[in-house]
């Protein structure tokens, strides 16, 4: 009897598997890549990645649905999602910047959310501000991650020493508080600023921008920054005198970045500072800040013209793909994770919005959320009570300069600030520099 | 003339031209596909307006992207700034590393030791680097201020990499602690192959030791210099790496150099096409002032 020729039969049976299993794994991708039961390919910046994480084994409980998760680090983020988007990578849902929105819609990266009533519900619990700040010609792109404002905060202790009883309402009474502060022996320089080449200095500068009651551009558009009376001029030169007049800001602020600033700010160092709200839980942890407790926030200070006070608010949000959007299944699997993470979780209840706040300090746009007792201990924990915070946040204003050529004249603007602070350019150059980049990509 | 034994092997083997053609073909293709390809494609891509935010255009513009750099002022910025930081670099880790070079020629107790200690900057990867230096300049905390103050050399802390003035310089020395060592020891490489008859001829002569210095020793390391100083070159006017950890090429445009300009063009103002361009231009100008180091110090006089 003979044997078979085993190797030979397990090559061939080899094959045919490869065959059958290439079929199966072809065909199988194939209704997996556009059917129900397809992975939701989610992509964000590397933050939160704790939360996120949970909440992507909690939806995957949930729906019985899988999640690609990936995340890329902030600074090379915008890079990478638009080279991906270029490249037509799977992706489904990913967190966009309210600053790349116009410049994604106009790519075509993003689609609009307008006719999914699933995720349009959740416009009836958001603050304003947020859902505006992702509409752009109309169309409503998303649903809110976070929105958050920049606050004004001082060191209660700093301020008592110096006898300060109140913290400043306007930005002469910072100049003089600061300045009392220097002669009764305090720090050198009272008002930290974070003044360095970073994504934070629009920010900032706007916030200062709108505090004195400015604006970069009119209601269509159009350049008003290199007007002297218009907040541009009038913020630029209350930063050059705070450095170079007045001393009660660091000249080395122009390498200050933020993350360097609340270093310096949690270490007790400075007795002003202006930071994004949501870096008022990191600061008043003990464990991380050795003046914890004692950084406070207080609205932001009026310039001259100003009649009340004003800051720059800003959100990032849940976009969808308009590749997900174009096929039922992924659509499908898109909303549903969409609304689990921007949304209502299965349960019912803003779980994730509520996690990101207390973990992390990432304020909320969801408004019923602010009366929740949790909510309330929270920020009477770590802020002194939500007031001041909740007052400032219904005065914020998104960024006005955010058009589909921000990036760009940023830069530009960058430099123009920076000449300023260093003394090189006077205020009203430096925003007419501004203002004619501004045109030039306006078109 | 008798066989060699390569030769002898070769016959052997059955070795010709065809088959060492063959041989090396799998390294040509690798070559051509990794190197040649995208120096081409780079090219090509360069001669586009390439805006990947607005993917849906893509019109080719000839010479335009060329042209539109040269009338950007920011290009001439741009290089002001890389001219200054490259013969500030170069010049200053040539001057040094031949003055190390001597010192490590002689021989001393510890030459060895110190040979291998002053090699520990190079070996430090550039990014530790640059923060590095990014921290010892701090204006508020860094150990720059901390000894010039102890010292008694300046009566308060100031501000080094934020003062416009200062930054290009104080980046230069950061890349010139790194770059250095290597540029000592191809020196000291050089110097080891001068034939010491040279110096017991010149000795003899009455040469004390500048003079020794001057006609011996200079001359016969030109190659070495040579090596230097295109490496050198070649290194800083593309140095990338410690203008984005330490200043993001602020304050204001104090650091805005070529290569800082193709980065923000590419991979911030994602215009690849004005990338590309600007890159060609980098590449055309580290080839022809490594062409002019060539020459020079190649011709006979």
């Amino acid at each position: 009897m003979a044997f078979p020729d085993r190797s030979r039969l397990s090559r061939r049976s080899l094959l045919k598997a490869s065959a059958a299993g290439g079929l199966v794994a072809a065909t199988g991708g194939i209704s997996a890549s556009f059917g129900q039961g397809a992975p939701v390919n989610f992509t964000s910046w590397s933050a939160a990645v704790d939360q996120v994480r949970s909440h992507v084994s909690a939806f995957e409980r949930a729906t019985g649905l899988k999640v690609n998760y990936e995340n890329f680090p902030w600074a090379q983020y915008r890079t990478s999602v638009v080279t991906r988007l270029v490249g037509n990578a799977p992706m489904d849902v990913l967190w966009v910047s309210d600053a790349w929105l116009p410049e994604f819609a106009e790519a075509g990266w993003l689609a609009t959310i307008d006719d999914v009533p699933e995720l349009m519900k959740y416009n009836a619990d958001a603050a304003q501000f947020c859902t505006q700040s992702m509409v752009y010609k109309g169309k409503q792109y998303g649903l809110a991650y976070y929105g958050d404002h920049m606050s004004f905060i001082y060191n209660t202790e700093i301020l008592q020493k110096a006898g300060i009883t109140t913290p400043p309402t306007t930005w002469e009474e910072v100049v003089q508080q600061s300045l009392k502060i220097k002669q009764s022996g305090g720090p050198e320089f009272p008002m930290l600023m974070a003044l360095g080449i970073d994504t934070w200095l629009i920010e900032f500068m706007s916030a200062l921008v709108f505090a004195h009651g400015g604006r970069f551009v009119d209601v269509s558009g159009n350049a008003i920054m290199a007007d002297a009376n218009r907040g541009v001029v009038e913020a630029a030169t209350w930063v050059r005198e705070a450095i170079h007049t007045h001393k009660i800001v660091s000249p080395g602020a122009v390498e200050t970045t933020e993350i360097n600033a609340l270093r310096a700010m949690g270490a007790g160092q400075h007795a002003f500072a202006i930071v994004p709200t949501y870096r008022l839980r990191a600061l008043n942890d003990p464990s991380q800040a050795p003046a914890a407790g004692k950084l406070r926030p207080a609205l932001m200070p009026r310039g001259p013209r100003a009649t009340a006070s004003a800051t720059c608010g800003w959100i990032r949000f849940y976009g969808m793909t308009p590749g997900a959007k174009a096929n039922a299944g992924r659509r499908a699997n898109a909303v549903k994770f969409m609304e689990f993470f921007g949304g209502k979780d299965t349960t019912g209840s803003y779980t994730l919005q509520k996690l990101l706040l207390t973990d992390v300090g990432l304020p909320f746009c969801t408004t019923p959320l602010s009366n929740d007792p949790e909510v309330k201990a929270f920020w009477t924990r770590w802020a002194g009570g939500g007031d001041v915070i909740a007052q400032q946040a219904a005065s914020a204003v998104k960024k006005d300069v955010i058009a589909p050529w921000f990036g760009e004249w940023n830069e530009t603007a960058n430099a123009a600030w920076q000449s300023v602070f260093l003394n090189r350019a006077t205020p009203q150059a430096a925003a007419t520099a501004m203002a004619a980049k501004w045109k030039d990509l306006k078109g | 003339m008798a066989d060699t034994w390569a030769d002898r092997l070769s016959r052997k083997a059955g070795y010709d031209e065809r088959s060492a053609a063959i041989l090396i073909l799998p390294v040509f293709v690798v070559l051509m596909v990794v190197a040649l390809y995208p120096i081409i494609y780079s090219f090509y891509t360069s001669l586009f307006d390439i805006v990947l935010t607005r993917p849906w255009r893509r019109p080719f513009v000839g010479f335009g992207n060329y042209a539109r750099i040269f009338q950007d002022p920011m290009f001439w910025v741009a290089v002001q700034r890389t001219t200054v930081y490259t013969v500030v670099t170069v010049s200053i880790t040539t001057v040094f590393a031949l003055f190390v070079a001597l010192l490590l020629n002689e021989a001393f107790p510890g030459r060895r030791l110190l040979s291998a200690l002053i090699l520990l900057p190079w070996a430090t990867p550039s990014i530790v680097n640059g923060l590095m230096w990014k921290w010892i300049y701090d204006p508020g905390y860094g150990l720059l201020n901390g000894i010039l103050v102890q010292i008694g050399l300046l009566e308060s802390y100031t501000v080094w990499l934020g003062n416009p003035d200062r930054t290009l310089f104080m980046i230069a020395n950061a890349a010139i602690w790194k770059q250095m060592p290597l540029a000592a020891i191809l020196l000291l490489v050089s110097m080891k192959a001068i034939p010491q008859d040279l110096y017991r001829a010149a000795t003899v002569d009455g040469a004390n030791v500048f003079q020794r210095f001057w006609h011996v020793t200079l001359p016969a390391l030109k190659p070495g210099l040579m090596l230097v100083l295109v490496y050198e070159t070649m290194i800083s006017i593309r140095h990338f790496d410690l203008f984005l950890i330490m200043t993001q090429g602020g304050p204001g445009d104090a650091s805005y150099t070529l290569s800082w300009q193709i980065y923000v063009e590419t991979f911030r103002n994602l215009k690849f096409g004005i990338g590309a361009a600007l890159s060609y231009l980098l590449a055309i100008a580290t080839f022809v002032l490594s062409y002019l180091f060539i020459r020079g110090f190649g011709s006979k006089s």
